[in-house]
């Protein structure tokens, strides 16, 4: 087992034209699950390749535990790697494919072969041991690949968008399969994605990427909850965070906040499920809105747009809500306190105790 | 940054135009009969230039038909009856397949041991000069190869000979001594060929995914295990391709071994396509000559069928 340092750690392509991660120094804890989440493009694969030993790093330094791998060759890093195409050996049987990594280890075949037993049970491949890897369907086909990677033992596992190029039929059988894993497994496992859900639902911790450096790196739900920036709280949930800039709309930024705004908040932040709608006249604290669009969101909840001069808010109401959905009624909605997150002008979170003291 | 730019984060999709999507479709339809027009050309000139002097090269197969010497006369099977009996022939044949096996097999086992050095040395500095030097044979046109190396072969003041005669060595008259000759032209074609099977073997491994040679080394593969399981599954339908087109060609040459011996010294360096050449155009026999060609060309036809029976073998497994 062993954890994952990575001090100042930095990439650039085409000699500094393109800078794919920036100055990063973090840690995977040991054990843990690590989801690296972000757009498409902001140097998370990158940063998987570097520890996977596929990418030289032009600055910074890579540490296994104690050990310094940053110049250490792929195949002597000692990881197991699944890829975003599900990578199968062919010509081989399912069997032979999950053991070939284990070749080179110095067990009794006996062994070995018990670990691929083993790991093949824990996949539910039990079906297609002796079948040609070639004719396998794409989840299998990456099932296999994982059963590869965990066969090995090896203490830390990395999983490059695992589920991207699965079968849509297959996906979510996949993703079950890959949660089922991760908590039976207490290897340093990183895993690479652009879905959310899937990021929620896996990690440990999720490390936020934007533009080649971590935004965030928390638990999924103080992520998810207490963003630390702008772009966490957007990139974060489906619809993102409703911000309200102080600059134009101070009167509404002051009724959310439930007093004056504090000296260097430029925003104000928060989610569209913990907007509270009242369609009963007017309400102390409530900023006054005409209902927009409604329209039907995931869980069955209805997403309705709420328009108060040029500002359009998006909240969350369960299908069963008693606000009329009717579009232009008169609205009034509120946010409790302990829901709302403020932003300075560098896109940062402010602490709204010590920002009122 | 100074400033919020909260818009950046309110962006929302914008609809699909249909009215450009039909459009789209009206385009393609347009374009494919454009494409299919510009074929028309290509199609004449080929149904002029092969597809009817085949036939034509078929039908007189059974004629006996020598120019100068009266009207073709239909022979039916006779002229493959000669040739199957002309021990000669048979002769010919045996040479050629010789020719084909020796040269193939050196140009395949040094093409992919080249190629896979080549591969395997991409940061290697003077790389793309190294490899245009090596593919220069392949553009050169066989017949001046053969003339250059009939200088460089030459007995008295060719430069192979200088180099054997400044180590001690007994001239050699590489290109009229019995012994020599066929190594001699079989040297010169694995020359001329070999970089083209470097080709074949750099376009096969181009073809693997990088993703799973880059699992093979997480995974510790050995070269073995990754010729077999990543590189031969891949690389498989090029390289067999190359070996085919080597096959087939190696079996007709003609203009090269003409340039260098003109199937000499006696028919020692004989082959089909020589034979072939000689019963045409030095004897004007036109109806065994086509009967020649046709046994040639079945030749190739089973060559191809084989090639295509192998893959599609491998590929059902």
């Amino acid at each position: 087992m062993a954890d994952i340092r990575l001090v100042g750690l930095g990439k650039e392509f085409d000699a500094g034209g393109v800078v794919a991660v920036r100055d990063l120094t973090l840690t995977f804890r040991e054990g843990s699950t690590t989801c690296l989440l972000g757009p498409s493009g902001c140097g998370k694969t990158t940063l998987m390749r570097m520890i996977a030993g596929l990418e030289v790093p032009t600055t910074g330094k890579i540490f296994f535990g104690d050990e310094d791998v940053t110049r250490l060759e792929t195949s002597k890093r000692n990881l197991g790697m699944v890829f975003q195409y599900p990578v199968v050996y062919r010509g081989a049987t399912v069997r032979e494919d999950i053991g070939l990594p284990l070749r080179v280890e110095k067990l009794p075949a006996a062994h070995k072969a018990a670990r691929v037993d083993e790991v093949i049970a824990l996949l539910g491949l039990e079906e297609y041991a002796n079948h040609p890897v070639d004719k396998l369907n794409s989840a299998t086909r990456q099932k296999v690949a994982v059963a590869r990677a965990v066969a090995r033992q090896a203490p830390i596992i990395l999983f490059d968008e695992p589920i991207t190029n699965v079968d849509p039929d297959f996906k979510l059988q996949l993703k079950r399969t890959l949660r089922e894993l991760f908590s039976r497994l207490n290897q340093t496992i990183i895993y690479v994605t652009h879905d959310q859900t899937e990021a929620m639902t896996l990690a440990d911790d999720i490390a936020l990427m934007r533009d080649g450096s971590i935004e965030q790196m928390a638990p999924p739900r103080d992520l998810y909850g207490r963003p630390e920036s702008v772009f966490a709280g957007w990139f974060l949930g489906n619809p993102g965070m409703n911000f309200v800039p102080v600059e134009s709309q101070p009167a509404v930024a002051a009724a959310v906040l439930g007093g004056a705004v504090p000296d260097g908040v430029t925003a104000v932040g928060f989610r569209p499920e913990d907007v509270l709608i009242s369609s009963g006249g007017p309400q102390r604290g409530a900023v006054e809105a005409t209902l927009g669009h409604v329209s039907l969101a995931t869980g069955g909840q209805h997403l309705a747009r709420l328009l108060h001069a040029d500002l359009v808010v998006k909240a969350k109401l369960p299908w069963d809500s008693p606000v009329a959905t009717t579009r232009g009624s008169q609205v009034w909605w509120s946010v409790p306190l302990e829901k709302v997150r403020a932003f300075d002008r560098h896109e940062r979170a402010v602490n709204l105790v010590s920002a009122e003291q | 940054m100074d400033t919020l730019n909260l818009a950046e984060f309110e962006a929302e999709p914008s609809p699909k135009g249909r009215a450009s999507a039909r459009a789209g479709t009206r385009d393609s339809t347009k374009s494919r009969l454009l494409g299919r027009a510009l074929l028309v050309p290509v199609l004449v000139f080929f149904a002029i230039l092969n597809v009817i002097p085949t036939f034509w090269m078929i039908g007189l197969g059974f004629y006996d038909y020598t120019l100068g010497r009266g009207d073709p006369k239909f022979v039916g099977l006779d002229n493959f009856v000669i040739i199957y009996e002309s021990a000669e022939q048979w002769a010919t044949f045996t040479r050629t397949l010789f020719f084909m096996v020796v040269a193939v097999a050196f140009e395949v086992g040094l093409g992919v041991v080249l190629g896979f050095l080549f591969w395997g040395s991409a940061k290697m500095p003077g790389r793309r000069l190294a490899l245009t030097l090596l593919f220069t044979p392949m553009v050169v046109a066989p017949v001046a190869s053969g003339l250059f190396w009939k200088l460089m072969y030459e007995p008295t003041f060719g430069v192979i000979n200088y180099v054997v005669d400044l180590f001690g060595g007994q001239k050699i008259d590489f290109l009229t001594d019995v012994d020599w000759v066929t190594p001699a032209v079989l040297a010169v074609d694995i020359w001329m060929w070999t970089p083209f099977m470097i080709l074949m073997t750099l376009a096969a491994l181009g073809s693997v995914p990088t993703a799973e040679l880059e699992a093979a080394d997480v995974d510790r593969l050995s070269f073995y295990q990754r010729v077999r399981h990543v590189i031969w599954p891949h690389g498989k339908f090029i390289l067999m391709l190359g070996i085919l087109l080597r096959t087939i060609d190696a079996f007709k040459t003609t203009d090269l071994v003409l340039t260098m011996t003109g199937g000499g010294p006696g028919n020692k360096t004989e082959f089909l396509g020589v034979a072939l050449y000689r019963q045409a155009f030095n004897s004007f026999d036109l109806g065994r000559s086509s009967a020649v060609a046709l046994v040639l060309l079945i030749i190739a036809i089973a060559l191809t069928s084989i090639y295509l029976y192998v893959l599609n073998l491998s590929r059902s497994r």
